[in-house]
């Protein structure tokens, strides 16, 4: 282990310690994001749609960073769950009932269940092996959904998409504020779900896993249960995410279930910073805005951007965004506070 | 006699996949490096032998040697300024920072070169049809077949029967223990990486008509890439011949008898092998 | 964040404030300018710098200003999103853009919500105009192109045929608007392949077809490295030295001629455009093309769709002023005949779809340049899907 690991497992051992502890004016910093997200809400017209995107991804990242951040399963595949979930939303709507909140559930539901059944068959490898199972699992999902045109639409994209109003109420405004809200709550609830988990003894088992799988099998540690349960939340997680697209946009193309998908969301995670939580929202919300703004400007630029963004972030800024955050916060406080904690980390 | 024209159309496009990945499988075979953009050396060999070929006239053979050379410079620049930090960790970083390369290349070439697919650069003395015996057939395909056993005769003359051959499956096998008897693993580590990258480059160039050059080839054919290298064992040298070639005619085959399955058929064995035997057909020792 | 926050409003008021002078006549322009269709963004935005070196950036004064957004992974939903954006954010006067058909059918409420007036500059499927009153087309159908084309194959010698499409909506559509023209001529069909969009190796499907010694190939591919790598496998396995003829649509566009090489003499497509017409109208877009683009510019269907496109934009200003309803503006422009550089173009005025010749041609080489040489015009092609669906929605 690197000296670098072990400052990462110390600092988690620190951090959920912040959060257990009674009021401290820096925990209202986990405030932020939620606020920015409101604000965002009552000055973004125009961007209502823009700023769903946002959050679908946030979500999306969000799942990825519990199987690859903290369960360590490296993944290239994550888009089949996104795009089963989208199309399940999808599916669901237009042959079954168009209650948004029953068809996410279904989502969420057949999503997991995929994760659970592929999950099941792939996490004993590991490594590059596990890598191109999760690449073929994306592509066999691809050439399904690609061949069942009766049921998907195939390479016209699945449309016809009814939305009914959440829980009757709220109905999906053609300027999508209602949507923005809605993907905003649902994020919110995966979101305490995730914090919830991660520092529970089952996702501490996890960081051990991911750090030394042998020892952690010595010392009795179901190891692959514990991974397949991971990966189904996770899977389940970015399900929720691909039907919040589907609900949004009324829409599911077969791009959902693209490795470059796969890719993409990756790249958001490591962006913003892995095993952070904030991390994919910082990351997911970076990646959209800069190719938005970039393809505003020079339509031609926004590969470049991203691709030297990464370069750099992988070689000089470890943890990504956040962890640039973090050190400069450190920092801060080094002066101010000599004992130092890391109120703003997750 | 059907049979074996498949057999040859599947041989001829499993020796472009082999030219192309094998540098991959030493890539992620040896220094256990994710290399996302493996394709993307193939793409810039392909490319400078097409701008050669179209604009200066250089010949076909002549500008593909000038596409590996490049290739395999750019290659070992890459690898002392970019892959060097990388090997230290893990698998994500890889996976990111391969990426980005493919992007910068992507972006790169659409700027400079274009967006639309490259023409063809093979040349009329190949691209024509010759008599085989039993039909007559593209000898295009039968050069590509040549090139590639020919190719993979030299490999295997350096991998299997040179002293550096020895040294490259000893730092393969144990990494650990060819550092400790005092062997200099960077070095090797650049010197295959250059080779690796420069055969890419070559790949490219000359299976231009197989694999056909635009922007996003680095992407769109990397799966292939890395099926090569998995299927057949990471880090070896003859498992990635068996694994192209079976991947080759695997594929070609279900395409000309069930062309409705064709897509399902590559990825559901890949799969499947991969769970049966999850490090390959021919691993090397260390992880066998 | 909070930074970005202040920085877009502020920006936000400064558009809100430029968009007070009603003067300027927006024309957001959705369309993939990176990814694996990026070469239609960069045709549509050189045939817009030559229509405005040629006609000038106003009309009686009134600025006409593109707004371009990328819409490059071929995400529909992006394209909804930038839909709403153009429309909110930036006023657009008039929307137009969408490579592939589902970026189209995705805009569809928001352009009928909104009442924006949209011009279709590619999106082939022949329903797309009936998912909103707002949608114009000026590219093409897919069932138009393709049309005359079966007939002209028997007529011509091309007793039997085998076809080889992708396998996705508008490979199927050609397919059978193909099959239907050939089969009520009296020709023979020997056989029928979908290919797999991401196939890379045509080589077993080019050898079925060998096999199937018919007179003729219709293929039907994206245009792009798809539809190079089918034509090159046509060559070099022989089908064309067994005496196959190839037929095609979009593939044999002129830009994508030197892809081929001289292999593709010979071969013979059917579309709307015919590059190297020498009507004064294509004279003039090339001359204009090339000046801003480079002498080696070719033009082709998207380059075509936004000229025409913007012609239509400033007859509008031009008659309506810069202040125009989207049903004054769609009832307007769908009246029109407009002398383009394709030849005459109108629109059916229920559909609100594209009228125009549909040319059979063959690849010749002239002067050491491959291009198109018309063989047979068919005037005033209507898309037959709409005729033989009158209630299709």
């Amino acid at each position: 282990m690197t000296n670098q690991q072990q400052a990462t497992t110390q600092q988690q051992i620190l951090a959920p310690a912040a959060m257990s502890r009674p009021f401290s004016p820096a925990m209202l910093w986990h405030l932020l994001p939620w606020v920015i997200a409101l604000i965002f809400f009552f000055v973004g017209d125009g961007y209502h749609s823009l700023g769903t995107n946002i959050l679908v991804m946030i979500l999306f990242a969000l799942s990825l960073d519990l199987a690859l951040g903290y369960a360590g399963i490296i993944t290239l595949g994550h888009a089949a769950f996104f795009g089963a979930g989208a199309y399940a939303a999808g599916i669901f709507a237009i042959h079954f009932n168009a209650d948004p909140v029953l068809g996410l559930l279904a989502a969420t539901a057949i999503a997991g269940l995929l994760g659970l059944l592929t999950g099941m068959l792939i996490l004993h490898t590991r490594g590059e092996t596990l890598l191109m199972l999760t690449l073929a699992i994306a592509a066999i999902f691809y050439e399904i959904a690609n061949h069942a045109r009766w049921l998907t639409g195939g390479d016209d994209g699945l449309s016809g998409i009814r939305v009914t109003p959440v829980f009757g109420l709220f109905r999906f405004d053609l300027w999508g504020k209602t949507a923005f809200l809605y993907a905003l709550s649902v994020l919110f609830i995966w979101f305490i779900i995730a914090a919830l988990v991660v520092r529970s003894p089952f996702g501490r088992s996890l960081d051990g896993i991911r750090q030394n799988t042998k020892r952690m099998r010595a010392i009795g540690t179901p190891v692959w249960w514990r991974l397949v349960a991971m990966y189904s939340l996770s899977a389940a997680m970015a399900g929720s995410a691909g039907a919040l697209t589907a609900q949004s946009t009324r829409l599911v193309g077969l791009s959902t279930l693209e490795l470059l998908t796969s890719g993409i969301v990756a790249v958001m995670l490591v962006l913003g910073g892995e095993r952070r939580l904030y991390g994919a929202f910082i990351g997911a919300a970076i990646y959209v805005v800069v190719q938005d703004f970039a393809g505003s400007i020079s339509p031609f630029i926004w590969m470049f951007v991203i691709g030297f963004l990464l370069i750099i972030i992988v070689l000089f800024f470890e943890g990504g965004l956040m962890g640039i955050i973090d050190s400069v916060v450190a920092k801060l406080k080094g002066k101010a506070d000599a004992s130092g904690q890391t109120g703003k980390r997750t | 006699m059907q049979a074996l024209t498949i057999l040859l159309d599947g041989i001829s496009y499993g020796m472009v996949l082999f030219i192309i990945s094998v540098g991959l499988t030493v890539t992620m075979g040896l220094m256990r490096v994710v290399n996302l953009a493996h394709g993307a050396f193939a793409m810039i060999g392909g490319y400078i032998a097409t701008v050669l070929v179209l604009q200066a006239g250089v010949p076909f053979l002549l500008s593909a040697l000038i596409a590996a050379v490049v290739a395999g410079a750019l290659g070992g620049l890459a690898e002392l300024t970019v892959y060097r930090p990388l090997y230290r960790k893990g698998e994500l970083p890889q996976v990111l920072l391969t990426i980005g390369l493919c992007f910068v290349v992507i972006a790169g070439l659409t700027l400079f070169v274009g967006a639309t697919p490259l023409p063809a650069i093979v040349p009329a003395s190949l691209d024509r049809m010759v008599d085989i015996g039993f039909r007559s057939y593209p000898a295009y395909r039968l050069f590509l077949i040549v090139v590639g056993a020919v190719l993979a005769f030299i490999v295997w003359l350096i991998v299997e029967r040179s002293l550096f051959g020895a040294r490259l499956r000893a730092a393969v096998d144990d990494p650990q223990m060819a550092r400790a008897v005092g062997m200099n693993v960077n070095r090797m580590f650049t010197v295959t990486f250059i080779g690796g990258c420069a055969l890419a480059g070559f790949g490219g160039a000359i299976g231009a008509g197989v694999l056909p050059l635009e922007p996003f080839y680095a992407l769109r054919y990397l799966v292939y890439f890395l099926i090569v290298v998995a299927v057949g064992g990471m880090g070896s040298f003859r498992g990635s011949l068996v694994a192209a070639l079976a991947i080759g005619i695997v594929d070609t085959a279900g395409r000309y008898i069930v062309p409705q399955f064709g897509g399902f058929l590559l990825y559901v064995l890949v799969f499947g092998l991969l769970l049966w035997r999850p490090n390959g057909l021919l691993p090397p020792k260390s992880v066998a | 964040m909070k930074r970005r926050l202040i920085a877009s409003a502020a920006a936000a008021l400064i558009t809100l404030s430029t968009a007070a002078y009603a003067d300027v006549v927006k024309f957001g322009i959705i369309a993939p300018f990176s990814g694996p269709f990026a070469v239609w963004g960069k045709q549509f935005k050189d045939s817009v710098e030559a229509f405005q070196k040629l006609n000038g950036k106003s009309v009686n004064g009134h600025e006409i200003q593109i707004i371009w957004r990328d819409e490059g992974a071929g995400d529909a939903s992006k394209s909804r999103q930038f839909a709403e954006e153009l429309i909110l954010r930036e006023k657009v006067n008039v929307l137009g853009g969408f490579a592939l058909t589902p970026d189209a059918l995705a805009v569809s409420e928001v352009i009928s919500e909104s009442k924006t007036p949209t011009i279709i500059l590619n999106a082939a499927t022949s329903i797309v105009t009936r998912k909103s009153p707002y949608f114009l087309r000026v590219s093409m159908t897919v069932a138009q192109y393709v049309s005359p084309l079966g007939g002209w194959a028997v007529q011509n010698g091309i007793k039997s045929i085998y076809t080889m499409v992708s396998d996705y909506a508008p490979g199927i559509d050609a397919q059978d608007e193909f099959l239907s023209g050939f089969e009520k001529a009296g020709g023979k069909v020997l056989g029928k392949d979908r290919v797999p969009l991401n196939v890379t190796d045509f080589a077993p499907y080019m050898e079925r077809a060998l096999q199937s010694k018919a007179d003729g190939l219709f293929i039907f591919a994206p245009a792009g490295a798809p539809s190079v790598a089918m034509v090159r496998e046509f060559e070099r396995r022989g089908l064309k030295a067994a005496g196959m003829k190839l037929l095609g649509t979009g593939e044999m566009q002129e830009i994508f001629l030197p892809s081929f090489g001289d292999s593709i003499l010979g071969a013979i497509s059917s579309t709307h455009y015919t590059e190297s017409n020498q009507r004064p109208e294509n004279i003039a877009f090339r001359k204009a093309l090339t000046e801003v683009a480079g002498k080696d510019a070719v033009p082709d269907m998207a380059s075509i769709a936004v000229w025409d496109a913007l012609g239509l934009v400033y007859e509008t200003v031009k008659a309506l002023g810069p202040k125009f309803t989207g049903d004054q503006a769609i009832d307007f422009m769908k009246s029109k005949t407009i002398n383009s550089p394709r030849g005459p173009i109108s629109w059916d005025p229920k559909e609100r779809d594209i009228i125009q010749n549909v040319y059979i041609r063959e690849v010749k080489k002239v002067d050491g340049k491959l291009i198109n040489v018309d063989l047979a015009t068919y005037e005033k092609v209507r898309d037959p899907w709409k005729d033989n669906h009158p209630d299709a929605k």
